[in-house]
């Protein structure tokens, strides 16, 4: 038997990245691309490997460490997801200038749907704008492959290379060969010379045209040196249909025509969409009568064609501008374009069965037992007249509780309360405000917000919601845990309250997140020191995430039916997935199947309907 | 063979999908999916793609599943569409009225899809201590008692000895047979 393991997309590319010799690794959590850097540290481990395998604080931190590691020739490489890049996006343009030494991969996962992003946007996109090459798998096995491809790339054209795996080739599962690490023994040699890594205007007057160059030799061999990317399916022949296609729309648009057992169509698979091989589609769309585009999710094959007469793409509507191209979609496409009847929709039936069972999809909740719930309950009901800034990470599901009222991207929580009181400032009246942010969104962006806010003195509450953990993405460490990837390796925990309090910030206290009253009166009091003094006061909430699965005192609960007035208070502020309402007899009632016997919701109900049953320690 | 798996965001649907896969790979054959991680799996609805063959795409397009595998009835009749004709759904349930809709049984019985239920809460409340986690065994082992899903009770249970951590084999084995011996 081969040597072939199922895995996930993400440990493919992972699995890449280390055989082929990269030996500095960096990245921020994000989905879909967050399982990358831990399997970068887990086959570095099986395999012997030296590689350094780290978390930067924020995707701007981790590009720019791994991109000075390459400075010195190593293999290095930064992983994020499609807005990580926003965040990075200023290293990222500078560098992509830079004459680079070792290979530079930047691995960009985007998120069509979106599925779990503030946006919808195509990262091949920036590679375009900052005019660096670009490869678009369309399986796991493809992105495994064009990570080694990538690596030759940036060194033979000192060029910072982008992978764009989209969540469907980060997060599918496949059979994927292993091989061994190529040994490139190549020692740390940082060389000095400011023409090469000093980024002054002057340098840019020459590098920019430089890059140019660049991007038409790799252009160049785009067009005749990757048949395994680019290729047609079958060869060269004039079909009814052409089909242009990139990542896993090309793997599902073959499985359709397969099934169909269509044989008057021909593919033209891009694998590298920027620099786009240009001669190479002209070609095909000189042979087809009729084409259609299909990558996901921005035009940026489609806008790189110089002639789109014959193209139906986005330009002209034929491919719809926003989500997913989910194999429902491309079949009525091809539907639509062959003049062949359109499949059946959603089936009457099920959708009748549906309603008449009462059943919608299900919205994601914060997990039963969640501290964040907790807390949120202790500031709605100290300060019900607040406005409540938000951040990204589990807390924003916090909306199902009404206390969530603006999120922008990560970090913002705190700038939206500054510009907020800034905006009643004007009119010189007081608004309670109270920001929220975890703990590991504090530290990728919160900082700066934080000390501006000290600086200009601003009014408000920022309750930090300390779980330990980067919970929304699946669990990773921060700098405020202070755990490291690589087995046997510990960091320095960042002390969380000497950072709010380095960042100016007089009024700093902790409390326990489970303990509902203490919490309020805290509130209480932040919130009268913030606006008496006119500044931020910063309030810890702190509980370890239930995936940490820590010991805690389980607390059956029961709700009781002669004292529960079925006013529902519980379902609209505390939201707990373990306690529901029912309908019929009107009152609220634990849902075994869910509840984890945290007991706060005990102190919830204010008719004290609700119940311990029996205490015990686990 | 194209497996549909859906369920709730927390009920470990992710295993299923490697227990099906490691079956596969031991028979020498090529499998892809394509599985749910991120914002949903906060107690969302969640859905997993898995295809044993020759496919190059890791979803599964509507009518095409051959088995769809629930682990929650909602959840269940959200996504019956996938399900091609002639396929077998095999679902979780907790309240069996469900499978009584008209509009459901209709749907169902025109297309010669065939629902198999099991019990898997109770049971598991009855025989396990109400630890819901091994739903994602049990409903292999429905699947296997239902005789669809193109694999064996033995292959399942080699596949779970293997891949689960070493303290949770015997239960895992437990939870298998109890869905196996409880479909309907
Ligand atoms: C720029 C950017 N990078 C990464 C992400 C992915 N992401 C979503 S929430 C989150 C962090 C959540 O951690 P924390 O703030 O501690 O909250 P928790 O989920 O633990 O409650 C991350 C990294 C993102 N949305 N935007
Ligand atoms: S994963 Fe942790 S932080 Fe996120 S909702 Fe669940 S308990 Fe809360
Ligand atoms: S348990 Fe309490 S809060 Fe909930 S519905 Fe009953 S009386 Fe209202
Ligand atoms: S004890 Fe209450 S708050 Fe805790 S999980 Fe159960 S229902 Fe939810």
């Amino acid at each position: 038997m081969s040597n072939k393991q199922i895995l996930l997309g993400n440990e493919a590319i992972a699995r890449g990245v280390v055989e082929a010799g990269c030996e500095v690794a960096a990245a921020y959590p994000g989905t879909p691309s967050s399982e990358i850097l831990p399997a970068i540290a887990k086959w570095a481990d099986d395999l012997g490997t030296r590689t350094v395998v780290e978390w930067g604080a924020n995707e701007k931190v981790a590009f720019e460490m791994a991109a000075a590691a390459s400075f010195t020739g190593k293999r290095s490489c930064a992983v994020m997801k499609q807005v990580g890049l926003n965040v990075a996006a200023d290293p990222f343009m500078s560098v992509a200038q830079f004459k680079l030494k070792g290979g530079f991969l930047l691995i960009a996962a985007d998120d069509p749907g979106p599925h779990s992003s503030q946006t919808e946007q195509d990262s091949r996109f920036f590679a375009m704008f900052a005019k660096i090459p670009c490869f678009d798998p369309a399986t796991a096995v493809e992105a495994k492959e064009m990570v080694f491809d990538a690596y030759d790339l940036s060194e033979r054209h000192n060029v910072i290379t982008m992978l764009r795996p989209g969540v469907r080739v980060d997060h599918c599962r496949q059979d994927i060969e292993l091989k061994d690490v190529i040994d490139l023994s190549r020692p740390a040699s940082f060389e000095k010379d400011p023409n090469r890594w000093v980024c002054l205007p002057a340098r840019v007057k020459i590098n920019h045209p430089q890059l140019n160059e660049k991007r038409e030799a790799i252009r160049k061999e785009f067009e005749t040196k990757f048949p395994k990317y680019n290729y047609e399916v079958p060869a060269r022949k004039k079909a009814r249909l052409g089909i242009i296609a990139a990542g896993v729309s090309f793997s599902i648009v073959t499985d359709i025509l397969r099934a169909w057992g269509a044989d008057d169509v021909s593919v033209l698979k891009i694998g590298t969409p920027h620099p786009l091989p240009i001669r190479m589609v002209e070609d095909f769309i000189s042979r087809h009568d009729n084409v259609v585009i299909l990558e996901e999710t921005y035009p940026v094959i489609e806008m790189q064609i110089p002639d789109r007469t014959k193209v139906k793409g986005r330009w002209n509507g034929w491919v719809p501008s926003a989500g997913e191209l989910l194999p429902e979609i491309i079949e009525e496409i091809l539907c639509k374009v062959l003049g062949k009847a359109a499949p059946e929709g959603a089936p009457d039936d099920l959708r009748k069965a549906a309603e008449e069972l009462n059943i919608t999809p299900r919205r994601p909740m914060l997990c039963p037992g969640c501290p964040h719930r907790a807390s949120f309950f202790s500031i709605r009901q100290t300060l019900p007249k607040a406005i409540y800034p938000s951040d990204i990470g589990c807390y924003t599901l916090g909306v199902n509780q009404g206390m969530v009222d603006a999120v922008l991207d990560m970090g913002a929580s705190i700038t939206q309360a500054s510009g907020l009181y800034m905006a009643y400032k004007a009119d010189g009246k007081e608004q309670p405000i109270v920001a929220s942010i975890g703990d590991s969104t504090f530290f990728h962006m919160g900082l700066p917000g934080l000390a501006s806010a000290v600086y200009n003195k601003h009014a408000f509450v920022l309750a930090i919601l300390d779980n330990s953990l980067t919970a929304m993405t699946g669990g990773q460490s921060h700098p405020g845990i202070g755990d490291k990837l690589r087995k046997g390796e510990t960091g320095r925990k960042v002390d969380l309250e000497g950072a709010v309090r380095g960042c100016g910030v007089n009024w700093v206290k902790t409390t326990a997140a489970y303990d509902i009253s203490t919490s309020r009166s805290l509130v209480k009091e932040a919130w009268e020191y913030a606006r008496t003094h006119e500044e931020p006061a910063v309030l810890i909430f702190r509980h370890p995430c239930m995936l940490l699965r820590q010991k805690q005192a389980v607390i059956p609960v029961t709700v009781d039916p002669e004292k529960c007035i079925g006013c529902k208070f519980c379902i609209n502020f505390f939201n707990c997935p373990g306690l529901v309402f029912d309908e019929k007899t009107k009152k609220a009632y634990i849902d075994e199947r869910f509840c984890v016997k945290c007991g706060v919701c005990i102190n919830v109900c204010p008719h004290g309907a609700i119940l311990a049953t029996e205490g015990e320690e686990a | 063979m194209q497996y549909v798996i859906v369920g709730i965001g927390g009920q470990g649907i992710l295993f299923s999908s490697r227990v099906l896969g490691h079956i596969a790979l031991s028979k020498g054959e090529r499998v892809i999916g394509s599985e749910v991680h991120g914002m949903a799996q906060r107690g969302g609805s969640v859905i997993s793609h898995f295809k044993v063959g020759d496919y190059n795409s890791p979803l599964v397009k509507a009518n095409e599943a051959d088995v769809l595998l629930a682990f929650d009835q909602n959840e269940a009749v959200r996504n019956m569409h996938f399900l091609k004709p002639g396929g077998h759904a095999v679902v979780n349930t907790h309240a069996p009225a469900f499978a009584e809709n008209p509009s459901l049984t209709k749907w169902m019985s025109e297309r010669e899809a065939r629902l198999h239920t099991v019990m898997g809460y109770d049971m598991l409340k009855k025989e396990m201590g109400g630890r819901f986690l091994f739903l994602n065994v049990l409903i292999l082992g429905a699947m296997c008692g239902a005789g669809v899903g193109g694999v064996t009770i033995e292959e399942v249970l080699e596949a779970v000895r293997a891949l689960a951590p070493a303290k949770f084999v015997e239960d895992n084995v437990k939870a298998v047979n109890l869905g196996y011996e409880g479909t309907k």
